[in-house]
């Protein structure tokens, strides 16, 4: 049985490759090396609607289709990853923060001023 | 009746609020320990809160009895005053109640708004990307990293029950084998201490205590450290010949990337310099602080929790 976040993904990988909007049965038979019910698949559609990733319209039976693209999701997550204010930063631990260009090439000569063997 | 006990909480909380943290902050010693200096700063922030609360209340609570437990007691289970109950009174325990409700709901409010956007972060990060696609030449235990396309070089983690440790594509093309492994073990002790709940009381105090410089100094400063004591742990578990540099070479190439379009200026001022202090940390370390050094500066954080507990349990004096 796969998880759901599997279904998920499955489900959101079929409708970013589609060309339109894709009914629930569409993408039942998309997916249809996984036996899917049409229940399950409008159980994974309301909750990727629940999480904002997936819109539907009114036409009959309802078509379903992706809110942003990959790309732009990711996109839209560096962004807040990297502009990410000192407050906010509790949410995640990135590893480095950015520096502004002098002092970017100041860490640069730091680094080869100290030479190869800085760990004797 | 607790006049004098009220005054030494009150000067506690003083000093906790101004002077010691700008000491502790502007000290050399921190970054040759970050992790007891860590614990420095958590007795700071609990000995600090529970002073000034604690003032407030002895003072408050006065006309109830000679010691705190006492005068709770009769007054929660309204008992008549031992001593006329004066205007003043009312204020400190009105205060009290105030500034202890802020400071709890702070927090709280704060662990749910970051458990929120971590979860919304978590499943973008499980739909946009395939958990198949990891860089090839990190070690094959890996279930939990996650490949990014974009160009910037970014590495972060999101802590949590289901932690998740993220990689841009930018970073895995600009940093070698060994440079790429000196970054995952930094945001692995990150996870593994966890990291991420030594800074949430300082977050959330800076945003309950805007007013005290304080606040903003030692949640800067507890950041840094948290960040040198995740270096500190990534050394341990480096191969190679020269861990320190790599780990050097992995910052100031993530530092140098990362920087420039989509990052406000507010942001670099702040990163900026401890960055400068983890690299030359990294290329001259400073010499460990000394068994002696440490003893003391953990018996100061003991004893800096021990004194304002003491004052609010025992009688008057």
């Amino acid at each position: 049985m796969a998880s759901l976040g599997e279904l998920e993904r499955a489900v959101m990988d079929r409708l970013w490759s589609a060309d339109g909007p894709l009914a629930a049965a569409e993408l039942r038979d998309g997916l249809a090396d996984r036996g899917l019910a049409l229940t399950t698949v409008h159980t994974v559609l309301s909750r990727l609607e629940q999480k904002g990733f997936v819109v539907h319209d009114d036409a009959r039976p309802r078509r379903f289709r992706a809110r942003g693209t990959r790309e732009e999701h990711a996109a839209d997550l560096m962004h807040e990853v990297l502009g990410q204010a000192g407050d906010r930063q509790a949410v995640l631990a990135r590893f480095v923060g950015g520096v502004d260009a002098d002092e970017a090439r100041l860490l640069r000569e730091l680094l080869a001023a100290a030479g190869p063997d800085a760990d004797r | 009746m607790l006049p004098a006990t009220a005054a030494a909480l009150a000067v506690l909380a003083a000093l906790l609020a101004w002077p010691v943290p700008a000491l502790l902050a502007r000290a050399r010693w921190p970054r040759r320990d970050p992790l007891v200096a860590l614990v420095c700063w958590q007795a700071i922030g609990l000995a600090g809160g529970l002073s000034i609360i604690g003032a407030l209340l002895v003072h408050g609570l006065a006309p109830w009895g000679h010691s705190l437990p006492e005068a709770w007691w009769h007054w929660v289970t309204r008992h008549p005053a031992d001593a006329p109950v004066r205007g003043d009174h009312w204020v400190a325990q009105t205060l009290a109640a105030v500034l202890a409700v802020e400071l709890v709901g702070v927090l709280l409010l704060s662990w749910v708004r970051t458990a929120r956007t971590r979860r919304r972060h978590r499943e973008l990060l499980e739909l946009v990307v395939q958990p198949a696609s990891l860089p090839m030449a990190l070690p094959a235990t890996l279930p939990d990293a996650r490949l990014l396309e974009h160009p910037a070089p970014v590495a972060f983690c999101i802590p949590g029950a289901r932690p998740l440790l993220v990689l841009s594509s930018g970073m895995v093309a600009e940093l070698d084998d060994a440079q790429l492994a000196a970054v995952v073990a930094h945001e692995r002790a990150h996870l593994r201490e966890h990291h991420h709940l030594y800074l949430l009381p300082f977050v959330a105090w800076e945003a309950a205590l805007p007013v005290l410089p304080a606040a903003g100094r030692a949640h800067a400063a507890v950041r840094t450290l948290v960040e040198m004591r995740a270096d500190d742990v990534a050394l341990g578990s480096l191969p190679g010949p020269a861990p320190r540099r790599t780990l050097a070479q992995a910052i100031v190439v993530a530092a140098g990337g990362a920087g420039g379009a989509g990052v406000p200026s507010g942001a670099l001022a702040v990163t900026g310099s401890a960055v400068g202090a983890r690299v030359v940390r990294l290329l001259e370390p400073p010499s460990p602080l000394p068994a002696w050094g440490r003893v003391l500066a953990l018996l100061s954080a003991g004893l800096l929790l021990l004194v304002p507990t003491a004052l609010l349990l025992l009688p008057a004096f």
